[in-house]
């Protein structure tokens, strides 16, 4: 039972934090989740010297606001500094980073807090963490509500907007040439994004998050050629990293999210090595059948 | 020389476009008349491709106004279409030609609604029209220069529109497929369209085109290619880069007095 609880909420994380992954590495912006990992630290101080609170909706409201603020600064210093987006995100969120460190020290006194209460939510405790109604009845893993919840937005969101999403993704200038807004779809995009990857962070932590962003996304991306196969495989690879990733870890009693993201890692070198299109024995095979024609 | 002409589909009122307020157009006044195939020529740099995206809205900082068939932009999306310059996108991308043909259709779909099946029949005409059939299901990254400039084209006549701007279409393209594209702007102008077409080979531009426009940061001809293509208005267009001035000297002559005698002296190496 604990086990498949676990499993779940790993799936539903990966399946979430996978589909906004594909997006991402195509619009090149795989780094936004790292970013947004960082930058919501003075979000989470900021909410709790407000109300005081470390309940987890007050802690997820403040990290979102910053999310989405996050990645208004990096399209505001990409547009107007024209900066590319890479040294936009960096100085995004190292520079909010270091904000959430001030504060947390100039605080310090004050609060009881740091990114490891919120950041660093631990996959392991899944089945421990009840969600207990007021009358006292038991629901069950809360994390599995809050993902699951995450995940259905997103899967509409995407389902819905899917060709608005593909086309500003591939040919933004188009786009706008036919009245579809780029920068309604980016940011919508980008909620979505700060939405998940902050709820995700609370249930099964930041390191799990980055890496199940881009890792099954990248892996997909070898394997097709085709943005709706990318998205049904990296949702397939995401229930596979967690099953494996699970029982590897129970095998020789490691992290969990560590031997997730380990599985991530080497399904990806899998794909590289062995993708019938892409992958380098393939390339290797093709170079020789050229070089050697049959019959010779 | 700047003709205008009543009734035009795009009229352009004093057009000022600036990138970090350099300005890079600069005061542009021009009509142009429907159902013409129309030629922008200029230098690199001129502003062509950005009088193209200041008349789509795709520039922010700009002065004057735009009208597209008496209108607005905004009323009249669907009656335009955009070919972007090929490089402007990542070819890389995970879609397929017929992927992106389809994408002619999104404006008129409007959101959350998805291609029908009379999408993807226009899709897959507008694909065999300019002769990529065999193609639709293919990725992409796997397509020729020539043949992604042509699923772009695909793309446009997909969008069954009345006016089309077109970015440098026949970039990288081999001249066989040049005739072909060629031929089919001829069609759509001869059935009313309008085409709008950023042009770099000088020699080509009496063959191809009814109208011309002369940019180089400012307005310097638009009118009729008869009128406007003269030694001395590209001259002022191209600052004077002589050698090639004269081989198109060469050619105009050509062109007006078709004799033997000026056709050897232009053939003849120097
Ligand atoms: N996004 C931009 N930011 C700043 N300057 C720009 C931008 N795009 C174009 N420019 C400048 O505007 C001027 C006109 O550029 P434009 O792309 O319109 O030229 P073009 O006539 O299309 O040239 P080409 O023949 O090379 O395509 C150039 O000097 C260019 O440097
Ligand atoms: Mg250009």
């Amino acid at each position: 039972m604990e086990a498949l609880q676990i499993i779940l909420a790993g799936s539903l994380v990966a399946i979430a934090c996978g589909l906004l992954g594909c997006f991402l590495i195509l619009r090149k912006m795989a780094m936004v989740g790292d970013a947004i990992s960082h930058a919501v630290l003075p979000g989470i101080v900021l909410a709790f010297l407000f109300t005081g609170s470390r309940d987890s909706v007050t802690m997820l409201i403040g990290a979102g606001a910053i999310g989405i603020l996050t990645t208004f600064l990096i399209e505001f210093f990409h547009k107007k500094g024209r900066l590319q987006t890479d040294a936009s995100i960096g100085v995004t969120f190292t520079w909010l980073f270091a904000v959430g460190v001030i504060l947390i020290s100039v605080f310090a006194g004050k609060v009881d807090l740091d990114q490891d209460c919120v950041l660093y939510g631990e996959i392991a405790y899944v089945p421990l963490d009840l969600w207990i109604t007021d009358s006292g009845q038991i629901m069950g893993p809360r994390v599995l509500y809050i993902t699951g919840t995450v995940l259905i937005i997103l899967i509409a969101f995407i389902s819905l907007g899917y060709k608005e999403l593909f086309l500003t993704t591939f040919d933004p200038a188009y786009a706008s040439a036919i009245g579809i807004s780029t920068a309604v779809w980016h940011y919508l995009l980008m909620g979505a994004v700060s939405l998940t990857t902050v709820a995700s962070f609370e249930s099964v932590g930041a390191i799990l998050v980055v890496a199940l962003l881009i890792a099954p996304p990248a892996t997909a991306y070898l394997l097709t050629e085709n943005l709706k196969k990318m998205l049904l495989i990296t949702s397939l690879l995401g229930v596979v990293i967690s099953a494996v990733g699970y029982y590897l870890a129970a095998w020789f009693d490691g992290s969990i999210a560590g031997a997730m993201a380990s599985v991530a890692g080497l399904l990806f070198m899998l794909a590289f090595l062995l993708s019938p299109t892409n992958g380098l024995i393939a390339k290797h095979r093709r170079k020789k059948a050229i070089l050697k024609p049959s019959g010779v | 020389m700047i003709k205008h002409v009543d009734n035009p589909v795009l009229e352009v009122h004093d057009l000022t476009v600036s990138y970090d307020r350099k300005p890079v157009l600069w005061d542009i006044d021009l009509t142009l008349p429907a159902g013409k195939l129309i030629g922008i020529v200029g230098p690199n740099g001129a502003g062509k491709s950005t009088l193209i995206k200041s008349v789509m809205g795709l520039t922010p900082n700009s002065s004057g106004y735009v009208k597209l068939f008496d209108k607005d932009l905004k009323q009249v999306r669907d009656r335009i279409s955009y070919v972007p310059q090929r490089e402007s996108v990542d070819w890389d991308f995970p879609a397929s030609a017929l992927d992106v043909v389809l994408m002619g259709r999104y404006g008129k779909l409007g959101l959350f609604k998805r291609p029908r099946k009379a999408d993807r029949d226009i899709a897959l005409d507008s694909l065999q029209k300019v002769g990529m059939d065999a193609y639709a299901g293919r990725q992409i990254s796997q397509l020729s220069g020539g043949q992604q400039q042509r699923v772009f084209l695909a793309r446009a006549l997909a969008q069954q529109a009345d006016l089309y701007f077109m970015d440098e279409p026949f970039a990288g393209v081999d001249a066989a497929t040049e005739k072909a594209i060629i031929e089919i702007l001829r069609e759509m102008s001869a059935k009313g369209n309008t085409v709008i077409v950023v042009h770099h080979d000088l020699q080509s531009v009496t063959q191809y085109f009814d109208w011309v426009i002369l940019l180089n940061m400012r307005l310097v001809g638009s009118g009729p290619t008869s009128e406007v293509f003269t030694t001395e208005l590209l001259q002022e267009t191209y600052g004077g880069k002589l050698t090639l001035l004269s081989d198109v000297g060469d050619l105009i002559r050509r062109e007006r007095f078709p004799n033997r005698e000026q056709f050897d002296k232009a053939q003849k190496p120097k």
